[in-house]
């Protein structure tokens, strides 16, 4: 009971702070930029807002065009499931569980893929080959990201692994994991979620022909996804496990911040690349993860 | 019922199959169903028990006593042997029906079960000699039933290459094999760790089982006969055929002493099969060759399980070593189960549309939604997403490598790199079915082949519904599963721990439960949630353009584009663009082609090379009477020379 109680409120608690983070970044971008900008709850508006709507279906889609969208959030939030906070650790902790955290996420990168692939359409045909074909580089560092904090704690479970911190190549994971989590949450220099020309697209052109409800999924479990790498980075970077559960999570917090911050000035700062730039910069967040790899195992045993 | 009854009901069966398998194709397949549920049920005995089932009567064939064996490792591949084999009897009696195919289905019905029954007996062998007349047998079967549609000029091709890559393997096994009787002074097989002059001997096997199960660059064979056969053939040269090549391997490694560097090759041999052969199917059009390219890189997988367990056994048996290996046998059932199922549909597909050119279809999911549903489900256990069952024999094989890894012994470093390589696979291998899946089943019909499609009848989808049940199964309740892989591991390497506790198969299993559970309730809650917004059909948004038509979706090739072009130096696509030039473009167009490399820059080259030395000595040979009179004298004269010189000493 206690534990099917603690499952659900920490799927609570996933659920419902997901959609601050890319409300804290637009809000960061709009300052950079000296604009008011949106609130900081839009997303909460546009996601109530969706999930009341009527659906516009293309005439070409299948049956999956809906339940991809339902998949993919089953899978994200099968993700969430697993990932620790701090001393608290994860609600479903087991040998291995490092390896299911990054395979759900491509299984909802599949289910998204198949969805978007759905509408016949040549634009969002592009965006997921792009989304795919970036997501193999994106794959290697983030296996060699796990591989480092394997190789520094000798355990291959999340709460174990990331209950201290990165060591003496924190600085580098935590350069290769930020890299990541701009490629695979479709954000500048690797995507713009605010372009409005679909041939420049990955993210924002998979999902052109969603609408309604199902579009509510894909933008919650996209935002999800964000919540889930800031807190991966963070807690990769900092000893969140060895701290008291309040000054985890006040850390935790605090470095969640830091992340959308970074990322809000990032978009502010700098343009999206050209695709062929793309794999360059991909392979540096690798390397990046390599070299801290090599650093972890210098670093002495565990 | 004991193993060895089972066995005789099975090979009885297998046998009267072949007996009705010209006029009576009714009892062929029930001779050949019954057939195979006994050889199911004689392995599952055997793994379940734990009892290795050992016969050797007073029965002599070719100057050898029979001795038959049924241990962890050949219960382990009989079971996929006799799923795959009935499976496709019972698909093929629908798709290679004596209707569309009144010569070759008759002879393709007899072949099939001599290519079962042969493949069964080199499972059960224990004596060399007996073992290389079956293997040989066997190959021969699979060649005719590649060649069932000799007609076309392809086929022919694929055929012979097949046979001659083949009987290249078979050079190699006999060199093995006798070698192996010469040293020990006998044909008998058996354990013989101790003999470690017979190391060497694993270079042999290497070769000659490699070439079988397609380990790049040995694989040149696999793609055009996978392609070219029928369908029903290609699932079962891809789910069992190529895993006899694997069976050998495991087989010998596991009896014979290896050489040390042999587990850090097999491994090596398997990121390179893996990495390169995903590349190569997503530079093809062509959707059987596609799969093809799929059964190298599934071998790669499994090599890299089997390499690091043959490292681990050479460094004081690891836990780690019997988590790699479990996840390679794993892995060969799964990828058995799911590459069956997915040349199935692709056969599916062929029946419908006549065509295996992917950019020609597209939108099939309308008129086929169970061959477009259970090939969805087979692509994302290909793909090795979770909760299916590729995705739990890929994790017992990251386990073992992340095991090896933080154990910091000799193998961490290989270890490192295999795990980053396996997981590059993995995210190419979800690339490609996400563009087979969205190019062939999604989107609109490209050409009018695809518009007027038939689903498959009963016959062709029950085969499929129980290979992706089988795949569910696995995905979901892997624990059930585990007592056969012990079984296996223990065959291969006695005395090896039971590592369950390292890979905690249950958690897993309940975990994938409750994702599909609640994958599906919320695709229903989805559903209901739209239908209750109201829907609203309109076309695909097309960006304002006119005219849109289903010619300009997305292409196979454009897709794939990204991730060929990164592995342009080994794909040498071979591109002829027609760019449009003027204001007013006439035409353009743009074709490409990914041949085989290996096939064409290495093998072809080095083969014509030895046929122009070949002709070139050939003119040796004329039938004049002189010359040859010239030729002894100048042999005289040679032995003059050398009598003389040598008799100064």
């Amino acid at each position: 009971m206690m534990i099917a109680l603690d499952i659900f409120l920490r799927l609570a608690a996933w659920l419902f702070l997901a959609p601050l983070l890319p409300g804290i970044i637009n809000k960061v971008k709009a300052w950079v930029a000296g604009r008011r900008g949106p609130p900081v709850l839009q997303l909460y508006f546009d996601l109530a807002k969706l999930w009341r709507k009527g659906v516009v279906l293309s005439t070409a889609v299948s049956p999956m065009h809906v339940i991809g969208p339902a998949m993919a959030w089953v899978a994200i939030l099968g993700a969430a499931l697993l990932l620790p906070v701090g001393p608290a650790g994860a609600s479903l902790s087991f040998r291995g569980d490092a390896l299911l955290f990054i395979y759900l996420l491509a299984l909802a990168r599949f289910c998204i893929a198949l969805a978007s692939l759905d509408t016949g359409s040549a634009f969002e045909g592009m965006g997921v080959a792009r989304e795919v074909s970036y997501a193999v580089l994106s794959e290697a560092a983030i296996i060699t990201a796990l591989l480092t904090l394997c190789v520094q704690t000798g355990s291959v479970s999340l709460a174990t692994m990331l209950a201290p911190s990165a060591g003496a190549g924190a600085a580098l994971l935590a350069a290769g994991l930020f890299g990541v989590l701009l490629a695979e949450n479709c954000r500048v220099p690797f995507d713009d979620p605010n372009t409005h020309l679909e041939l420049t697209m990955i993210h924002e052109v998979m999902v052109l022909d969603h609408s309604g409800p199902p579009l509510a999924a894909i933008l919650h479990g996209a935002s999800l996804k964000l919540l889930l790498f800031a807190v991966l980075l963070a807690e990769a970077v900092l000893p969140l496990g060895k701290l008291s559960l309040l000054q985890a999570i006040g850390a935790l917090i605090a470095s969640v911040f830091v992340v959308a911050i970074a990322i809000g000035l990032v978009e502010s700062l700098l343009a999206r690349l050209a695709f062929r730039r793309v794999p360059l910069l991909l392979t540096t967040a690798f390397l990046f993860c390599l070299f801290a790899l090599l650093v972890a195992w210098k670093g002495g045993t565990p | 019922m004991t193993p060895g009854w089972l066995l005789l009901i099975a090979g009885c069966g297998v046998v009267a199959g072949i007996c009705s398998a010209f006029k009576l194709p009714r009892v062929w397949l029930a001779a050949t169903l019954a057939g195979a549920i006994a050889a199911f049920a004689a392995a599952a005995w055997m793994l379940a028990i734990g009892v290795v089932w050992d016969w050797q009567p007073d029965f002599i064939i070719g100057g050898e006593k029979l001795h038959l064996q049924l241990d962890g490792i050949s219960a382990f591949f009989l079971i996929l042997l006799s799923v795959l084999g009935g499976a496709g009897a019972l698909y093929s009696s629908e798709y290679w029906s004596d209707k569309d195919h009144p010569v070759s289905s008759p002879p393709g019905r007899a072949w099939w079960n001599g290519m079962l029954l042969n493949m069964g007996f080199v499972l059960l062998c224990a004596n060399g000699l007996h073992f290389l007349i079956v293997w040989e047998i066997f190959t021969v079967c699979a060649y005719f039933l590649i060649t069932r549609e000799r007609q076309r000029p392809e086929t022919r091709a694929a055929g012979w290459l097949y046979l001659a890559a083949s009987h290249v393997a078979m050079i190699f096994l006999f060199a093995f094999f006798a070698l192996l009787a010469a040293r020990t002074g006998s044909w008998e097989l058996g354990p013989m760790r101790e003999h470690s002059e017979l190391a060497p001997l694993f270079w042999l096997a290497l070769v000659g089982f490699g070439i079988k199960a397609g380990i790049f660059p040995l694989h040149i064979w696999l793609p055009s006969a996978h392609a070219n056969a029928p369908s029903h053939v290609s699932a079962i040269l891809s789910g069992m055929a190529i895993k006899m090549g694997i069976y050998g391997l495991v087989r010998f490694t596991g009896w014979l002493p290896t050489p040390d560097t042999a587990g850090w090759v097999v491994a090596a041999l398997g990121v390179v099969s893996a990495v390169l052969g995903v590349a190569f199917a997503l530079g093809q059009h062509d959707l059987k060759r596609l799969l093809a390219y799929h059964s190298v890189e599934n071998i790669g997988i499994i090599l890299i399980g089997l390499g690091f367990a043959m490292i681990a056994a050479a460094h004081g048996n690891a836990v780690w070593g019997q988590l790699a290996l479990a996840g390679a046998l794993l892995h060969v059932w799964n990828h058995g189960l799911f590459k069956a199922l997915l040349f199935l549909g692709a056969g599916s597909v062929l029946h419908a549309t006549g065509t295996r050119e992917m950019s020609r279809l597209g939108g099939l999911w309308r008129a086929m939604p169970w061959t477009a549903s259970l090939f969805a489900l087979g692509a994302t256990a290909i793909a090795g997403l979770p909760p299916l069952n590729g995705f739990v024999s890929e994790w017992l094989v990251y386990l073992g490598l992340f095991d090896a890894v933080s154990a910091r012994g000799p193998a961490a470093f290989a270890a490192i790199l295999a795990a980053i390589a396996l997981g590059m696979t993995g995210a190419l291998a979800l690339a490609c079915f996400v563009k087979v899946c969205g190019v062939v089943f999604l989107g609109l019909p490209r050409t009018e082949i695809a518009e007027h499609v038939h689903e498959c009848g009963w016959r062709m989808r029950l085969p499929m519904l129980v290979l992706g049940a089988a795949c569910v199964a696995i995905g979901l309740a892997p624990i059930l599963f585990w007592p056969a892989l012990v079984e296996a591991t223990t065959a291969w390497q006695p005395g090896l721990v039971n590592a369950l506790p390292s890979a905690p198969l249950v958690t897993l299993g309940a975990f994938h439960l409750a994702l599909a559970a609640l994958v599906i309730l919320a695709a229903i809650f989805l559903w209901r949630r739209v239908k209750q917004n109201g829907v609203s059909r309109a076309g695909t948004w097309d960006c304002g353009y006119a005219a849109p038509t289903p010619r300009m979706q997305y292409t196979a090739g454009s897709f794939a584009g990204i991730i060929t072009g990164w592995f342009d130096w080994i794909l040498r696509p071979q591109r002829h663009a027609h760019l449009p030039k003027e204001i007013f473009p006439a035409h353009a167009n743009f074709t490409e082609h990914t041949p085989e490399t290996v096939l064409e820059n290495i093998v072809e080259p080095a083969s014509s090379l030895v046929m122009r030395i070949s002709m070139a000595v050939r003119h040796l040979q004329h039938g004049r009477v002189q010359s040859y009179i010239f030729y002894l004298l100048l042999g005289l004269a040679a032995l003059a020379i050398l009598a003389v010189m040598g008799g100064a000493k």
